[in-house]
C-alpha cells in the first residue's frame, strides 16, 4: 500500500460540493417514500448530514448506536456464511428504522412513521444507496488538485487545537 | 477513521478505552462525563450487563469547540474488558484514531494486562493498524492499591513502542483528564498531519511528537507523564516478557470475575433507564420474554435510542420487504429474508391504509427543486431483470396449476 493509499484509508474527507449531492439524494428520498427523517453516517459512526425532520435526541449518540448495530450483524452475517447483512429494520410502535449499507464506507439510515410503509421506504432506499454509493466512488477518486482552496485545513489548526485542549482540560 | 467534512465545518475523531476486564475504562469515561463542561460534552451512553459490566461499549461525544474554522469532536468509546467479548471489542476498534490502555496496576492483573495488550494489538491487525503507528497512550490505574506494581516494571512489560504513559486513580479522577488530552492532542495532530496538501504521512512513519506534559498546575491530579520522567525514554522493547515469573498473589471477585463463565444476552434482567443526576444513559439487554411483554408501549421518537424499550422486531434482509408486509413495487428487488423473530404478526408493518399501494413504477418522478442529481428515479437495469425473472415464475406457476387440474380431471375421469 502506499503512502497516498494509506492516507486515504485513515481519513474521509467530505467536500462541500459532495455534500450537496448527497443532500440532494437524501431530499429526494424523503421526497418520494414520505419517510420522516434521512441520515448519512459513515461506518465509524460520524454523522456525514441529515436531512428531513429533527430528530430530537442526540445526533452523535443515535448514529454510534446505528453503526454499532450494522457492525454487530455484520459479524452476525459472517458467523452464518454471509459476506454481509444489507440491510437493516428496527420497527417501533410509532417510528421504524431502516439502515441501508452504502458500498463499503458508509450507512443510510432513514426514519418514518405510519404516514408511509416500509415497502416504499425499503424500494427507494435502495436506489438512493446506489446513487449514493455512484457519488461516493466519485469522491475516492478525486484527484487532490481538485479541492476548492476554501476546503482545507487552516495551517494554525494544530496551534488552534493544542489552545481549545488547554481551554477544555 | 477520522472524518473531515468541509460542508458541516467538522472534524470526528474516534478514540477508544481498551484494557482488560475491570482496569477502570468505563470509570475514565465517567469522570469525564461527570468533569467535562457541560457544553462540551454529549450523553453518555453505555450498553451493559446487570452487573455493569461494559456489553458492547460506552460511549460519549466530546465537543472540543471550534478550532480553526472546524467544530472539533471526539467520539469516544470503551470496550468490554472481558476475554468473553473479544468479537465486540473487535467492532468497537473499527476506524479508531486513538487507544487509550487503561491497565490496571495491581500485581495480580498484569496476565490479564499483557493478554489484553496482545489482543489489541491482534484486533488492529486485523483493521491493518498496529501500535506501532497508532496514536495511544497507556494509563497505569488504580495506583492507590497496596498490590500496585512499580510503574517502571509495568512500563517495562506493557509500553514496548515508548508511548506517553500516566499514573491514574480514575475513581477519584486523578489522571483522568491528563491522559485524555494527550491523547487527543496526540490524534489532532496525527489529522493536520496527513491534511498538509501534498506530503502525505510515509506509511510506518513514526508518529508526531508526543504532545507537551499535561501541566498539573490548578487541578488536584498527581498524575504525571511517565515519559517525562525518563521512565518510557529508551525502555528496551521486553523480549519476552515472562509473566510466570512475576508474583500473582489472588484477588477474590476481580481476578474471578475477569474469568469467570458470563451470562448470555438474554438472560439479563428487564430494561431499565438509568436516572442518575449526569444524564448517562443505560441500556440493559433486557431477555427475550421481556421484549414481547415490554414492547406494547408507544416508543417515543426520542427513545429510539435513549430508550430501554426494545423495537419489537428486528429484521436483516437483502432488499425487498418481507412475506406479509405491505409489498414493494413489482420491480423491488426479490425478497431474501435473514432474520426475522417468530411472531407472524409483528411481520406487517404499522401501514396507513389510505396509503396508496405501491405506486413506484407509474408514480411521476418529482424532484425535488435542491436535488442536484439530473438522474429520475425510474427503475434500472436491476428492476427490468427483476421483471423478466418475474414473468418467468409465472408461466412456471400457470404451468404447474394447469398440470394439477388436468390430473385432478384425469382422477375424477378414472374415478367415474
Amino acid at each position: 500500500m502506499t503512502s497516498d493509499q494509506k492516507l486515504r484509508n485513515d481519513r474521509l474527507v467530505f467536500y462541500t460540493p459532495d455534500v450537496q449531492r448527497l443532500e440532494g439524494e437524501l431530499d429526494g428520498f424523503l421526497e418520494l417514500s414520505g419517510a420522516r427523517s434521512a441520515l448519512l453516517i459513515d461506518r465509524e459512526g460520524h454523522l456525514v448530514t441529515r436531512r428531513g425532520d429533527v430528530v430530537q435526541t442526540s445526533l452523535e449518540s443515535i448514529s454510534a448506536l446505528i453503526a454499532g448495530s450494522f457492525a454487530a450483524t455484520r459479524e452476525m452475517a459472517r458467523l452464518l456464511g454471509e459476506a454481509q447483512f444489507t440491510t437493516l429494520f428496527h420497527q417501533g410502535q410509532r417510528d421504524s428504522i431502516q439502515v441501508s449499507l452504502v458500498g463499503d464506507t458508509a450507512l443510510f439510515a432513514t426514519v418514518f412513521d405510519g404516514r408511509t410503509n416500509l415497502g416504499l421506504v425499503r424500494y427507494y432506499a435502495s436506489e438512493t444507496a446506489q446513487r449514493l454509493e455512484g457519488i461516493m466512488d466519485e469522491m475516492k477518486c478525486r484527484v487532490p488538485g481538485e479541492i476548492e482552496a476554501s476546503d482545507k485545513l487552516a495551517s494554525n489548526f494544530s496551534e488552534s487545537a493544542s489552545a481549545a485542549l488547554d481551554k477544555l482540560f | 477513521m477520522v472524518q473531515i467534512n468541509f460542508a458541516q465545518k467538522q472534524v470526528n475523531a474516534k478514540i477508544v478505552y481498551y484494557g482488560p476486564g475491570m482496569s477502570g475504562k468505563t470509570t475514565n469515561l465517567e469522570v469525564v462525563h461527570q468533569r467535562a463542561p457541560t457544553a462540551n460534552r454529549g450523553d453518555l451512553t453505555s450498553i451493559s450487563t446487570d452487573g455493569d459490566r461494559t456489553l458492547f461499549f460506552d460511549f460519549m461525544p466530546l465537543d472540543l469547540g471550534t478550532v480553526a474554522g472546524m467544530r472539533t469532536c471526539f467520539q469516544i468509546y470503551t470496550v468490554p474488558g472481558q476475554v468473553y467479548y473479544n468479537s465486540t471489542r473487535k467492532l468497537v476498534l473499527q476506524g479508531v484514531d486513538g487507544v487509550v490502555f487503561v491497565a490496571d496496576s495491581s500485581a495480580a492483573m498484569v496476565q490479564e494486562n499483557l493478554e489484553s495488550l496482545k489482543n489489541l494489538e491482534q484486533n488492529l491487525n486485523e483493521y491493518g493498524k498496529s501500535l506501532a503507528t497508532l496514536p495511544h497512550i497507556i494509563q497505569f490505574n488504580k495506583r492507590d492499591l497496596p498490590d500496585a506494581m512499580p510503574v517502571e516494571e509495568l512500563n517495562r512489560l506493557l509500553n514496548a513502542h515508548a508511548a506517553p504513559c500516566f499514573e491514574a486513580v480514575a475513581n477519584s479522577g486523578q489522571g483522568v483528564f491528563p491522559t485524555l488530552k494527550a491523547l487527543a492532542a496526540r490524534v489532532l495532530e496525527t489529522i493536520h498531519t496527513g491534511s498538509r496538501g501534498s506530503s502525505p504521512q510515509p506509511s510506518g512513519a513514526p508518529l508526531p511528537s508526543p504532545a507537551p506534559a499535561p501541566s498539573a498546575s490548578g487541578t488536584a491530579y498527581t498524575a504525571r507523564p511517565l515519559s517525562q520522567t525518563g521512565y518510557a525514554a529508551g525502555v528496551a522493547k521486553p523480549a519476552a516478557p515472562a509473566p510466570a515469573t512475576i508474583p500473582m498473589p489472588t484477588r477474590p471477585g476481580l481476578a474471578a470475575a475477569a474469568q469467570a463463565p458470563l451470562p448470555k444476552i438474554q438472560h439479563r434482567a428487564p430494561a431499565q433507564t438509568s436516572a442518575d443526576p449526569n444524564s448517562r444513559t443505560a441500556f440493559h439487554a433486557p431477555p427475550a420474554p421481556a421484549i414481547a411483554a415490554q414492547g406494547q408501549a408507544p416508543i417515543p421518537m426520542q427513545s429510539i435510542s435513549m430508550s430501554a424499550a426494545a423495537p419489537q422486531q428486528v429484521v436483516h434482509a437483502h432488499g425487498a420487504p418481507a412475506p406479509g408486509m405491505v409489498s414493494a413495487p413489482p420491480s423491488a428487488p426479490s425478497a431474501s429474508l435473514q432474520m426475522m423473530r417468530s411472531d407472524p404478526s409483528a411481520h406487517i408493518s404499522p401501514v396507513a391504509p389510505a396509503r396508496p399501494r405501491a405506486p413506484a413504477p407509474a408514480r411521476p418522478i418529482a424532484r425535488p427543486s435542491s436535488a442536484r442529481t439530473t438522474s429520475a428515479r425510474v427503475p434500472g437495469p436491476i428492476s427490468a431483470s427483476s421483471e423478466s425473472g418475474q414473468k418467468k415464475q409465472f408461466t412456471t406457476l400457470m404451468l404447474v396449476l394447469a398440470a394439477l387440474i388436468a390430473g385432478a380431471v384425469m382422477a375424477v375421469a378414472v374415478l367415474s
